[in-house]
């Protein structure tokens, strides 16, 4: 039965110390298929091409990735993390990492992970999004915050400077919006989510200085979450068509198409930007950090270890190993090469004289000062999907125009957490 | 004798046995989780009553799901039997014996297309920037045309996919059916000076009743699992206005807040009241 869907492993511990399962590396002797629920990456479809190595490192081991978008990924990972457990390792993020470390359903990640692979080498800040409770349950896939990107030829037309603080952005999209030549101020993202559209309006939310909860007391029905809405949505009239109810890839289609002047999105933007093989713009983009006051969207997206499917420490370790290999230096090296810079999470890395290279001293110093005012701006809790689909939701209703009370659907909100706190005690 | 009398037993056996284990169980587990408090983050779970049914009623969500549903169900099989009875019969007056053939073959295309895969053709031919239905209306006024994200087109267009999909489909069949009606009533309605709409309004169509009410319960029981089309067009958006019964439970189980009982209870709600609304439907039609 564990044949076709788990690693079958036969182990030979390097050191078997017995009575400690410490944080020291096992290396182990793998066999069967190892299964991993991810989705759609440029890095992971790179590392599918070095499937021989992972099988000689590993004695003999293999894997194999299914995938899902981001929005099916999350649902599908929690379905089966919490009910059979078929995957050996899950792709999770900033936003479930609280809920899958709580509930169990993935292992902390130091007790596997091999320490000749330098963890501390990530990113700082992709290490602290991938910590809960004092323990790391992910390695980096993926991470950042936010850059402002803006076409350089379009401003330049309009005399415009980039704007630096968040009245000048507004001033710059409403002077830039001319729809009747294809081109929109903005692009936004309306799609329903935590990840998607609350995704995008919690820097104004927090730049604002609303927060979510004090203690177990919601309190982000505020000033600060009304103003927020009200900016979000004067934004949105000029955003691109099709971004109303449209996430990451349609706001990122509508810029790279050339259909868009400027636009506050995460990092990996700027990789897909750049590149003419992706972008029909590339040459005539900027990048600066966002706009005051707004904040960056803190976030990360690694691999974690899934308990039920690793039953025991052999699955684990083999499991760890994989993770280890995938988000390697070597391979993220290989990512740097094929000028995927979105998948690229080493400290050692993106300060490589390669990187300065293919990416000129410009985009290092924008993401140095980006990372100054990046924060997590979501609510660190097992309840936060809930809370952030539900108030999703709610912000695509008021985008959409099928409700108009932004009052109105923060006192839903703050009734739904009220009731998600009880629910949790 | 006594072999005769038990003969339909050992057929039937392992076919009940089959259906007992796929249909029964699951359907029993969700009736009983749906009067517990479980949620997928959470193990344990404990007996609260009739409580996931009562907050049901006082949810705005599930409230606007009901009224969705009702009128996907009653769009999408009006609409499905109005374009295949129509269609039908243009083919049938009009179209010659070889034409025919080819037109069916070319009918039967889109239901032969997965649902996904269809969605998602649509949902990039009704893009308003790029989109190649959208595209005559953006030439022409200049301004683009975003049905998917406006509340009172979202659902209507969607519809439109559904019964791109079977309205064709059903076309054949109706064709079929026509083809198999005797001459002879339709050539006294000639003789009798009956115009064409009125030989197919009062004599083909009602010969075909039967058949057409087979046609339109199959639709309805289809038009149910349009979950996947949905989903992959709009995700029940914008805001709420393509939102299901099945897209909110599934919504609510697994994609936003794992509370599989709340979910089950929506479940067990939408099997009650498609059973006693096809029971009421059936005999109301046999009758």
């Amino acid at each position: 039965m564990t044949n076709g869907k788990t690693l079958v492993s036969s182990i030979a511990f390097a050191c078997l110390l017995a009575g400690s399962v410490s944080s020291i590396a096992i290396a182990a002797e793998c066999s069967g298929t190892i299964k991993v629920l991810a989705q759609p990456r440029d890095g992971l479809t790179l590392l599918e091409e070095q499937k021989p190595e992972f099988e000689k490192l590993s004695g003999g081991a293999s894997f194999e990735i299914d995938y899902l978008n981001e929005n099916d990924r999350r649902a599908k990972s929690k379905a089966d993390a919490s009910t059979i457990g078929k995957y050996n390792v899950y792709y999770i993020d900033e936003a479930n990492v609280a809920l899958f470390a709580s509930s169990g359903w993935v292992a902390p990640l130091m007790d596997y992970y091999p320490a000749d692979y330098d963890y501390a080498d990530f990113d700082p800040g992709r290490q602290k999004v991938a910590t809960y409770d004092g323990k790391v349950w992910f390695a980096p896939l993926t991470g950042g915050g936010d850059l402002m990107v803006y076409r350089k030829d379009l401003l330049e037309a309009a005399g415009i400077t980039p704007p630096k603080t968040l009245d000048e952005y507004i001033a710059a999209v409403k002077a830039l919006n001319q729809p009747d030549q294809g081109i929109y101020g903005t692009a936004l993202r309306g799609q329903r989510g935590s990840g998607a559209n609350v995704w995008r309006w919690m820097p104004f939310f927090k730049g604002f200085g609303g927060n979510w909860f004090d203690g177990k007391t919601p309190v982000f029905d505020s000033e600060a979450a009304v103003k927020a809405t009200e900016t979000y949505l004067e934004l949105f009239k000029y955003s691109a068509p099709g971004s109303q109810t449209g996430g990451w890839d349609e706001v990122v289609g509508a810029f790279t198409s050339g259909q868009v002047a400027m636009i506050i999105e995460s990092t990996p933007l700027v990789g897909m930007a750049i590149d003419p093989k992706s972008s029909q713009v590339a040459g005539k983009v900027g990048y600066m950090p966002p706009p005051t006051p707004l904040t960056g969207g803190g976030y990360g997206h690694g691999l974690a270890i899934g308990t039920k499917a690793n039953a025991d420490e052999t699955s684990k370790a083999c499991a760890g190993l994989f993770i280890a290999w995938a988000t390697s230096k070597e391979n993220e090296n290989r990512r740097l090469e094929a000028n995927q810079f979105s998948e690229l999470n080493r400290t050692s890395v993106m300060t490589s004289p390669k990187f300065a290279e293919l990416y000129g001293p410009d985009l290092g110093q924008a993401l140095a000062e980006t990372g100054k005012v990046t924060a997590v701006n979501f609510w660190q809790s097992p309840q936060w999907p809930d809370l952030g689909d539900r108030w999703g939701i709610i912000l695509e209703e008021l985008i959409a125009g099928t409700r108009t009370d932004i009052k109105d659907g923060l006192d839903e909100l703050n009734g739904f957490a009220k009731d998600l706190v009880a629910r949790s005690q | 004798m006594k072999q005769k009398n038990t003969l339909p037993v050992v057929f039937l056996s392992p076919a009940i046995a089959i259906l007992a284990v796929l249909a029964l169980v699951p359907t029993v587990y969700a009736v009983i989780i749906s009067f517990q408090n479980r949620e997928l983050s959470r193990p344990d779970g404990s007996f609260i009553g009739l409580a996931n049914y009562i907050s049901l009623f006082s949810d705005r969500r599930f409230i606007n799901a009901i009224g969705v549903s009702l009128t996907w169900e009653a769009v999408t099989v009006g609409m499905t039997l109005i374009i295949a009875i129509g269609l039908g019969i243009l083919l049938f007056e009009c179209a010659s014996p070889r034409m025919r053939s080819a037109v069916c073959f070319l009918f039967l295309i889109p239901v032969i297309l997965p649902r996904v895969s269809a969605a998602f053709v649509w949902k990039f031919a009704f893009h308003p920037l790029y989109g190649i239905i959208t595209y005559p209306y953006k030439a022409i006024t200049g301004q683009p045309l975003d049905l998917l994200s406006n509340p009172l087109t979202a659902l209507g267009t969607v519809a439109l996919v559904d019964v791109w999909q079977w309205g064709l489909f059903f076309a054949v069949i109706v064709l079929k059916l026509l083809e198999t009606l005797p001459p002879q009533p339709f050539e006294a309605a000639r003789l009798d000076h009956a115009k064409t709409w009125e030989i197919y309004a009062y004599v083909a169509i009602p010969m075909l009743k039967a058949p057409l009410i087979s046609l339109a319960f199959v639709k309805m029981i289809e038009s149910l699992r349009a979950f996947d089309l949905i989903y992959v067009m709009t995700r029940g958006g914008p805001g709420i206005a393509t939102e299901t019964l099945d897209m909110y439970a599934f919504s609510q189980g697994f994609i936003e807040s794992g509370r599989i009982s709340y979910a089950s209870s929506m479940a067990v709600l939408m099997m009650v009241a498609t059973s006693l609304a096809f029971t009421f439907l059936w005999k109301r039609v046999k009758s």
